[in-house]
């Protein structure tokens, strides 16, 4: 539009034309009214971008302290010698876990002898005595070795307790002057008096961890006992008559000699101990994204490692995507080939109208129905073929699977249907034509053209499925452990934790600002992070790979 | 199927034709397996919540349940059978019969007895307060969007946000409505804090569908009444947004079903497990926007996993159930069924 500007002799009255051409100008901060009703519009397009800033800023500036915390939390761990006893406690805890196995064993085989055998419950225990003694000494050469342990756990934590009286002290303290620089006088005298009043210990910990540095020495005596003790009995290893139990019982007697052969290891790891190693970043980030305990609130250590619950998420995921793909690709090739257009009307409303069903009331169904079908289904004993039958839990990742599996199945269908949609008419013609079958056609033809479609749209419902979050709090078990891959196919069985379940479940009991706060944001961050890797990587698949325009 | 196509199939031999049936069997199998994995859960709850919701005699709705707070359910032995009691009749109860009562065992289910009302009350302000800042953020960005934007930087970075925002998972937008709202901002946890929360979570549904509506007005309709004078402002107000509106609003209800149906970011900025007052019970009209509310689906998180699984409880497990997801559902299917006689009525 062609702006004349206005004849510097103002009397003479403007012609029509340029009065309906001229802009008017200024009349809101020196924009025309469109331009200004513009910059509105555009200020408005713009808050997708500030709503994506402000997630990003909000979770990033409460997850970012977590590192220095955490740093500090693995300070005190070393400086009051507790990394020292873990050390110990990670011997003490193998022996138990053999000890466990033998017990194991022995169940087993008393179950065999009473239920197989059919013998009454005192012959059986006659049998099993050779047994019980064997498992009864290998048990008691650990005794002295756990005493020293509670001992210097005892020592351990007084010292970290004392830290923490002493920190705890000196925040106060510091609140105490803080408060005082900002009162009037007379009240910041006796703030500051109070401050004064407040007597933080310092503690000296290269001093204090003498104690605990001298049982080095007894863990050592008692090292070489327990093995001087261990070696005959090792020696001495009954026989079961049942093969499979014998072969547990090899097993037992290997990790056995891996133990004994540990603990000279731990004996030299305790001596090569330093209290004085700083922590660094590295090893405080690595806590986070490699540590293999969650453990809040712990009168001993807590640890913040996320792999428990990423592998829970993980685990859920696959097995929910296992079962949607199938029925979702099937059912989008299915409607979108296969049906009549009458079933085409009614199916694929019914399909998307599943993503109405609000996550929460899947959860609330898994909880009172199926958890329970699914233990039922599992005690049956044609069933019994499936690794992982009979279930324990009632809620385990399996059942929060299937119902993110009925979750997903909409996204994926819906996408892949719209993918199946864009394959040119031409293409699917062209083939016919050629004398190809349907059958044919659809398989080799219409679903690899379709492909990149359909690898986008499963891999928005992987995203789907790790976001989501009612359901895996409600059905998923909640047991914060790294699943147990080496049982099998039956480690989906297992009760486990997730990312969003965690942040879910103890967001709202937590301290703000506590280290505990901090690790959340960053699960928060970490599942984010995952999302927009996932969205990126779909983007970019379905860009790469689109089909040339016919 | 075309004539051609199946007189082709049927020259061909048998084993491919068997092929052929026996996949597409499957990938029907598949497709109905879903639908009915589907329909399992809609009439599990649907028979077992509608027995709680509905009653045989008049009035035929379960009232109470419908209209009375949440109370705690006290279950004792009284003259020889098993008497079942809300907190407060059990509360005049024991006042009464105090001498009889002595000794008796009483067992407590929170939450089991009464109704849900203020929580159908805390979820309907919730939707109504969000999906109001929804549709206006939403609205006016998708008019920048179709009717202003140039391909650009600018743009294609809007349209990324837009995208990614879409796939941040629900409990992100909790964990930032947390920590933003609630604790930066210092709003608590509060019916604002959610309005906030819930709004910017289902903003990329709105601004995608409320974008598409003003596309598939013609441009025919702009550049006339931009011929006749009108400024783009008045253009887009009188010859697109009305042609839109119907669209924009089809899609929104899409969003209320969403914003109805989460859980997770409303857990720590709105969500209340137990409040005595009912919202508008409040001092100065102020702290009506700084309340947290009891909400449905917070609702059947607490009763599904904070108590357990028995007679007592199964009432208003399944009610609470059956009306949460049947009031979303009927919310889904207005969407999809107007969205259908949309498409017919509107055909440019």
């Amino acid at each position: 539009m062609p702006y004349t500007a206005a004849p510097a002799a103002a009397p003479v009255r403007l012609p029509t034309r340029e009065a309906l051409l001229r802009r008017r100008r200024g009349w809101i901060f020196g924009l025309t009214g469109d331009e200004f009703v513009k910059f509105v519009f555009q200020g408005n397009a713009a808050i997708s971008v500030v709503v994506l800033s402000l997630i990003t800023f909000t979770i990033f500036r409460d997850a970012v302290d977590f590192l220095p915390q955490n740093r500090e939390n693995l300070r005190i761990y070393r400086l009051a010698g507790l990394e020292l006893v873990d050390l110990l406690r990670q011997q003490v805890d193998d022996h138990k876990a053999l000890s466990r196995y033998l017990g194991a064993i022995r169940q087993s085989e008393y179950a065999r002898l009473t239920g197989r055998l059919q013998l009454a419950p005192t012959e059986a225990t006659r049998r099993l005595a050779t047994f019980d003694v064997f498992a009864e000494r290998f048990t008691e050469t650990d005794i002295a070795q756990e005493a020293l342990l509670g001992d210097m756990t005892e020592l351990a934590s007084g010292l970290k307790e004392r830290q923490k009286i002493a920190a705890d002290l000196r925040e106060a303290k510091q609140n105490y002057l803080a408060a005082a620089r900002t009162a009037d006088p007379a009240r910041a005298t006796t703030l500051r008096r109070q401050a004064e009043a407040i007597v933080v210990e310092e503690i000296d910990f290269a001093r204090e961890i003498q104690p605990l540095l001298g049982r080095r020495a007894d863990v050592a005596a008692g090292n070489a006992r327990l093995l001087a003790a261990l070696s005959p009995i090792a020696a001495s290893t009954p026989r079961l008559d049942d093969s499979v139990l014998q072969q547990r019982l090899e097993k037992f007697q290997r990790l056995a000699v891996a133990y004994i052969v540990g603990v000279p290891l731990t004996e030299k790891k305790m001596a090569g101990w330093d209290q004085s190693r700083p922590v660094t970043w590295l090893e405080s980030f690595n806590a986070f994204a490699f540590g293999r305990d969650w453990v809040t609130a712990s009168f001993w250590q807590d640890w913040y490692g996320i792999l428990p619950l990423f592998t829970g998420t993980l685990l859920i995921a696959v097995l929910a995507l296992i079962l949607a793909i199938p029925l979702g690709v099937a059912a989008a090739i299915y409607v979108n080939q296969v049906a009549t257009p009458v079933e085409q009307r009614l199916i694929k409303p019914g399909i998307e109208f599943i993503s109405a069903i609000p996550s929460v009331v899947l959860g609330f169904f898994g909880i009172a129905v199926l958890g329970e079908t699914l233990r039922r289904l599992s005690q049956l004993p044609a069933l019994d073929w499936v690794p992982g039958f009979p279930i324990s839990e009632r809620l385990n990742a399996s059942t929060a699977a299937c119902l993110l599996a009925l979750i997903s199945i909409p996204t994926i269908f819906s996408l892949a249907e719209d993918a199946l949609n864009n394959v040119p008419r031409s293409f699917k013609e062209a083939s016919l034509a050629l004398g190809a079958t349907r059958l044919q056609t659809v398989l080799r033809i219409i679903v690899p053209a379709a492909l990149s479609g359909i690898t986008a749209a499963i891999l928005l419902g992987f995203g789907r499925v790790i976001g989501e979050t009612m359901v895996v709090l409600l059905c998923a078990g909640n047991r914060i452990e790294i699943p147990n891959l080496a049982a099998g196919l039956g480690v989906v069985f297992e009760p486990v934790h997730t990312m969003t379940g965690i942040i879910a479940q103890e967001l709202g009991e937590v301290v703000r600002n506590t280290i505990h706060y901090r690790a959340l944001f960053m699960v928060g961050v970490v599942l984010f992070l995952l999302s927009l890797l996932i969205n990126w990587l779909a983007q970019k698949i379905v860009r790469r790979y689109r089909l040339a325009p016919a | 199927m075309n004539p051609a196509n199946s007189a082709a199939l049927r020259a061909r031999s048998t084993k491919a034709r068997w092929m052929e049936w026996g996949v597409f069997g499957l990938l029907r199998v598949a497709t109905y397996f879903v639908l009915a994995c589907a329909a399992v859960v809609f009439l599990d709850i649907g028979i077992k919540g509608g027995a709680v919701v509905f009653r045989r005699h008049a009035p035929f709705i379960n009232i109470p349940f419908l209209t009375e707070a949440p109370e705690t359910l006290n279950v004792f032995e009284w003259e020889g059978r098993k008497r079942t009691m809300g907190d407060r009749e059990f509360r005049t109860f024991r006042a009464q019969h105090a001498a009889e009562l002595k000794g008796v065992q009483v067992e407590a289910y929170v939450y089991s007895a009464g109704g849900i009302f203020p929580n159908i009350v805390g979820t309907i302000l919730l939707v109504l307060g969000s999906i109001g800042l929804a549709l206006v953020l939403g609205v006016l960005s998708a008019i920048y969007l179709s009717e202003y934007a140039v391909d650009g930087p600018f743009i294609r970075f809007v349209r990324l946000s837009i995208l990614n925002l879409a796939g941040v998972p629900s409990i992100v937008y909790g964990l930032f409505g947390f920590g933003f709202f609630v604790i930066l901002l210092g709003w608590n946890v509060s019916l604002l804090a959610g309005w906030f929360t819930l709004a910017f979570m289902v903003l990329p549904v709105v601004i995608t569908a409320s974008e598409e509506a003003l596309r598939s007005v013609p441009g025919g309709y702009r550049e006339g009444s931009l011929a006749l004078g009108a400024t783009k402002l008045q253009a887009i107000l009188t010859n697109v947004l009305p042609y839109a509106l119907p669209g924009i609003l089809t899609s929104s209800v899409l969003a209320i079903a969403r914003v109805a149906g989460e859980t997770a970011p409303i857990m720590f900025t709105t969500a209340f497990v137990v409040r005595d007052e009912l919202p508008w019970q409040v001092k100065q009209w102020t702290d009506f926007f700084f309340q947290g509310v009891m909400a449905l689906p917070y609702h059947i998180y607490v009763v599904a996993s904070k108590i357990p699984q028995n007679q007592y409880t199964h009432d208003v497990q399944y009610g609470t159930a059956f009306v949460f997801l049947f009031t979303v559902a009927a919310i889904a299917l207005t969407s999809v069924v107007l969205r259908t006689r949309l498409r017919k009525k509107y055909r440019w």
